[in-house]
């Protein structure tokens, strides 16, 4: 399970942490001659742009293999666990702010002051946020982000896609991140400093993301039948529930079979 | 007159607060009966999983899920709509491979939590008969990432009243779910049906294979 747990923490933050430009998401004419037709069972799964999406994803899990996973073992090798923990804490910390956007936007006004009084707790007694006094007062951190806000709203997920070093998302989450990146102001500052900011938050925030996931993602790839499936379905559950904050009944989980229609079947 | 009158409207009052309890408790009851059961199974579990690099470990833990998943169930609901479309022959090839696939994913799923006590914190029920059982590490180690992870079982009980996991996961992210989006999707993707099917065991096959 823990396993699952890091995909879902792999995918979700990996569209965030990227802070490259952001490239086509390919012509809308590959896209539409790549259209699946295959009957899907389930709409929350529906992938109509799955042609499409495997390549991508064959193009990045090729990326990850020859350059993120060597990058991440040479990352582990050269930190120590506690000083990695700091990282991870230090850049959660400067996204604390567009979380904080985010909680203000969804109307949830209590988990912005918990958002705020983390940031301001952590980046003082916390040394700059590689600490994490907050979380041992009991204030948990949670994130948000502008996909999350507009699915708030009410905006439908639209297809799910995979992008060129974003990974997976779909094109209100794509959307979404590409707004958070744009809401900082680290990208519009075209100063030497701001550049060289930006450029090791993006991969200090990939490397930290990445390492931990060594192992768990090394498993699910061996264990899958289908790759590109897997992630696909893990990442479309672990968005539903960060969207629901936490909160979800378990009202909209599929029945395991018609139970008694499959009792039938026997 | 005046008493009897107050009785009355005393029991209808006592009648509409059972009935509107009801009403509002009836999407969530706990279910202490499938919570006993899904801690029986961790408790057998537990000194299983204190040691995750012994020979005993993977028949420790097949055991475990030979006794208490029901194999079957899950192996139709991760076919999806094509549960419905597979020959006789090919549904004696499926189900046996299916118990050996999933066996080994539940076994290096669980090997991840080597050493852990995982203890039972509640129950939700979707209906009578679909029960969703939540736990959680007892003991977990101060900053591991997943010491505040929910881990699911979901409960089936049959008509008799005999009990079986159906799906396992953690934080709403649900294993079966996931193995039918591969599952459909590689037939799918191999022309479906009879066709689709037939690639499908054949994948399993090759993936057990290698062990």
């Amino acid at each position: 399970m823990k396993l699952v747990l890091s995909i879902a923490a792999f995918c979700l933050p990996l569209a965030a942490a990227a802070q490259a430009q952001i490239t086509g998401a390919g012509e809308a004419d590959d896209i539409a001659a790549e259209l699946e037709t295959a009957p899907i069972e389930n709409a929350a799964e529906a992938d109509p742009w799955e042609g499409f999406n495997r390549k991508m994803f064959a193009i990045n899990d090729s990326f990850d293999s020859a350059l993120m996973v060597p990058a991440a073992k040479a990352y582990r090798a050269v930190t120590h666990k506690k000083q990695r923990k700091g990282i991870r804490n230090f850049i959660a910390n400067l996204r604390t702010p567009v979380t904080l956007v985010n909680d203000v936007l969804q109307g949830e006004f209590g988990r912005a002051g918990k958002t705020a009084s983390r940031f301001v707790i952590n980046s003082t007694i916390g040394f700059g946020g590689m600490g994490d006094p907050a979380e041992r007062l009991g204030i948990e951190q949670h994130s948000e982000d502008f996909g999350q806000t507009l699915a708030v709203w009410g905006v439908d997920s639209g297809p799910y896609v995979v992008l060129p070093f974003f990974g997976p998302t779909t094109v209100r989450d794509g959307f979404g991140s590409a707004v958070d990146v744009a809401a900082d102001p680290a990208v519009w500052i075209r100063t030497e400093p701001a550049q060289y900011f930006r450029y090791s938050r993006t991969g200090a925030g990939l490397l930290s993301t990445r390492e931990p996931l060594i192992e768990p993602l090394a498993d699910i790839k061996a264990d899958s039948l289908d790759y590109y499936a897997s992630i696909r379905s893990f990442y479309l559950q672990s968005r539903k529930r960060e969207i629901a904050n936490g909160r979800t009944d378990f009202d909209d989980l599929p029945d395991i079979g018609d139970f008694e229609e499959f009792d039938e079947l026997e | 007159m005046r008493h009897a009158n107050s009785r009355r409207s005393l029991l209808k009052r006592a009648a509409g607060a059972i009935a509107l309890a009801a009403v509002t408790l009836q999407p969530a009851y706990a279910d202490e009966a499938a919570e006993a059961f899904v801690q029986g199974i961790l408790d057998q579990a537990e000194p299983i999983l204190s040691e995750p690099n012994s020979d005993s470990f993977y028949s420790g833990i097949e055991n475990l899920v030979t006794q208490y998943v029901d194999m079957r169930r899950i192996g139709l609901f991760v076919l999806g709509q094509y549960a419905r479309q597979m020959t006789d022959a090919q549904k004696e090839e499926y189900f046996p491979l299916f118990q050996q696939y999933a066996t080994l994913i539940y076994r290096n799923t669980l090997s991840d939590y080597g050493g852990q006590r995982i203890v039972v914190t509640g129950s939700i029920d979707r209906s009578e008969r679909d029960i969703i059982v939540n736990s959680k590490l007892a003991n977990p180690e101060p900053g591991d990432a997943f010491a505040n992870a929910v881990i699911h079982w979901r409960v089936y009980r049959d008509r008799d009243g005999n009990m079986s996991v159906v799906d396992a996961g953690a934080d709403n992210v649900w294993l079966a779910i996931e193995q039918r989006s591969q599952f459909t999707s590689l037939i799918a993707n191999n022309g479906g049906g009879e066709a689709g099917i037939n690639a499908l065991i054949a994948e399993i096959r090759k993936r057990v294979d290698q062990g």
